[in-house]
């Protein structure tokens, strides 16, 4: 995977953390992935489709999943009931929504979908032949892990129907 | 959901079992499910994104997996390896690609996202608000079944790719 791909993630989680839930998170080592995640408590599951095409999934445990709707919400949650799952999948949705925008920025367009929320410790979710960069990122309430299994879309896979808008419509004399 | 979405995805289905596994499937009954999906052994999950936006799983058993990819690469499968898996993926992958291609012919241009493969039995899969409709595909005493989460997509998230292109250009004298 293409390590520029990553810094968008990383400063998007910090900026949304920090404007929804004034929250600071620290970037812990990185590591690259392989083999199948398994997964903690709550993933929230976001694929990218673009020239940038991919899987992005945000692993957290439901104590810092309810702590973060908590602040976000400003309200004591203490059952990661369905608003809890919603605000969570949401904070997952703004973050990828943030880095789609710096990805843009950088001339890689991409389109999210929207998020998938799967709760249940230990399924192993497989992205195939794409290995996943890992990066814990560190609060104070616990770590919240972000796996990316992004890559450029291949020449002609996105671009098959893609065309260019005319910028200069010939004139004929 | 749109039920309009749904038969691209079950014609696909036929069609793509038929000719990668020579397998005639039929339908099984319908079912509308809101709450969250009890996952089984295996499930893929795609994401399509554009006018039609919203995720796809196809869940199915060990046993299933494993005739499916039996059947598709000629050759006895006993133990869902990374090539089952990859098989199998990739089956979800093309039915997929070959309904949007029939969405796309409806008037609904959707680009698909990779597959992602999730394994693990009883985790929760949640779509959060998107209602879903599930279709059994039954075929050789088992089957598989189709979870379709799809909404219509909002007409802002176009992009270039999805825009129509102007017959003819204005060409001014």
């Amino acid at each position: 995977m293409n390590v520029k791909f990553l810094n968008p993630f990383v400063d998007a989680a910090a900026e949304v953390l920090m404007a929804e839930a004034k929250i600071n998170i620290s970037k812990g080592t990185l590591t690259l992935q392989k083999s199948a995640m398994t997964t903690d408590e709550v993933t929230v599951l976001i694929n990218l489709v673009g020239q940038v095409q991919g899987v992005v999934l945000f692993g957290l445990s439901e104590q810092l999943g309810m702590k973060l709707v908590s602040k976000m919400m400003d309200q004591e949650f203490s059952a990661f009931d369905n608003l809890a799952q919603s605000g969570v999948a949401e904070l997952g949705n703004v973050i990828s929504g943030r880095a789609t925008v710096m990805l843009s920025d950088a001339g890689y367009q991409s389109t999210i979908s929207p998020p998938t929320m799967i709760t249940g410790k230990g399924v192993q979710i497989s992205t195939l032949d794409f290995p996943r960069i890992v990066v814990p990122l560190t609060c104070e309430f616990g770590i919240m892990v972000i796996h990316l299994a992004l890559r450029e879309s291949q020449a002609g896979e996105w671009n098959d129907n893609f065309v260019p808008l005319i910028k200069q419509a010939t004139t004929s004399k | 959901m749109n039920v309009k979405f749904l038969n691209p995805f079950i014609e696909a289905a036929f069609e793509v079992l038929k000719a990668e596994a020579g397998i005639t499937a039929e339908r099984g009954n319908l079912g509308l499910e809101q709450n969250e999906y009890k996952t089984d052994d295996i499930t893929v999950i795609l994401a399509l994104v554009g006018t039609v936006e919203g995720t796809v799983y196809f869940g199915m058993s060990n046993d299933t997996a494993m005739l499916l990819v039996s059947k598709m690469i000629g050759e006895n499968i006993t133990s869902f390896n990374s090539l089952a898996q990859s098989g199998i993926a990739e089956l979800g992958n093309v039915i997929t690609g070959r309904a949007s291609v029939k969405l796309s012919v409806a008037g609904y241009e959707a680009t698909i996202s990779p597959p992602t493969l999730l394994l693990g039995k009883d985790a929760t899969i949640s779509t959060l608000d998107f209602a879903r409709i599930v279709v059994p595909v039954l075929f050789d005493g088992t089957g598989i079944n189709i979870h379709l989460a799809l909404r219509e997509g909002k007409i802002h998230g176009q992009t270039t790719a999805q825009m129509a292109i102007p017959s003819k250009p204005d060409i001014k004298k």
